[in-house]
């Protein structure tokens, strides 16, 4: 697995990806097509909370390593303003710009 | 302004294509993305798409001409905003030069979605790149260092084909190998 761009994180960063890695697996399992949208807002529902319970912690713990990491880069300012030119909050945005 | 785009498949589920993602680097073929952080992720209550916000940090190679005008150093920073939406399968990546962002940028899109010649175990991949140059220089010398970003842009995208495909291997054939044979 990659490297976080601070050595001090790497070891977060691992276990955090390991994490997802295992959980994202089971949530791209494709639903039955006839699923209806309550269906699968309540699945998504019950998937988000297992991600926050199995996750959760290790994540807080690498954001809050990383972010320190990304200030003292000197990679804030760069980052703010690409969200600013692009804030890419919703998957239409990538689309659109195309 | 330069483009560059390509399409091909990988022989994989599109499920198989995103969980092999988290483990694309490091490979062989990509030596020149040395780290990959998580900065923000979020899952949407109501569409289940998950949108990731990435920062990687690259070593590029620029010619000496490049690094002399721009002063660029070693480290260059790339910014990656993903969304994966399991329910149309479909998932979009965004990305874009940090460092030096004010001389050149370079905006890349990929898709990723299941192939529609065999949707269950084929994924097509799509990417377009745009890059352009800011500053207001000599057009001559604008063109050149658009044309190099594009050419090394290519010679990166297949070296991220070969790389990601050789990752794909690794990861799936031996899972699958006791079940499914090799494939």
């Amino acid at each position: 697995m990659a490297h976080s761009l601070a050595a001090k994180c790497t070891p977060l960063k691992q276990s955090y990806d390991s994490c997802f890695n295992t959980w994202f697996e089971t949530y791209l399992k494709p639903l039955p097509s006839t699923a209806t949208q309550s269906e699968r807002e309540e699945w998504t529902k019950g998937k988000t909370k297992e991600y926050e319970e199995k996750c959760g912690k290790v994540w807080e713990a690498y954001r809050d390593c990383v972010s320190k990491a990304v200030k003292d880069k000197g990679l804030e300012q760069m980052l703010d303003e690409a969200r600013g030119e692009n804030p890419l909050v919703d998957v239409g945005s990538v689309d659109e710009e195309r | 302004m330069h483009f560059f785009s390509q399409s091909f498949h990988y022989d994989h589920s599109w499920a198989h294509v995103n969980v092999g993602l988290g483990f694309k680097y490091p490979n062989p073929y990509c030596t020149h993305v040395t780290t990959v952080d998580v900065l923000d992720r979020s899952i949407d209550p109501n569409t289940g798409i998950i949108r990731t916000e990435k920062v990687l940090g690259c070593k590029q190679k620029a010619p000496i001409w490049i690094v002399k005008i721009l002063g660029g150093s070693e480290d260059a920073f790339v910014r990656e905003v993903s969304f994966v939406d399991p329910k149309t399968q479909r998932t979009s990546i965004h990305s874009e030069n940090l460092s030096l962002s004010q001389y050149i940028t370079c905006i890349e899109r990929i898709h990723y979605t299941p192939a529609p010649s065999n949707m269950a175990e084929r994924t097509l991949f799509s990417q377009t790149a745009e890059i352009q140059t800011r500053m207001a220089i000599w057009r001559s010398v604008a063109d050149k260092m658009e044309s190099w970003m594009t050419e090394r842009f290519g010679q990166n995208a297949e070296l991220g084909r070969e790389g990601f495909e050789g990752v794909l291997r690794n990861l799936w054939d031996r899972k699958d190998s006791p079940t499914m044979g090799s494939s």
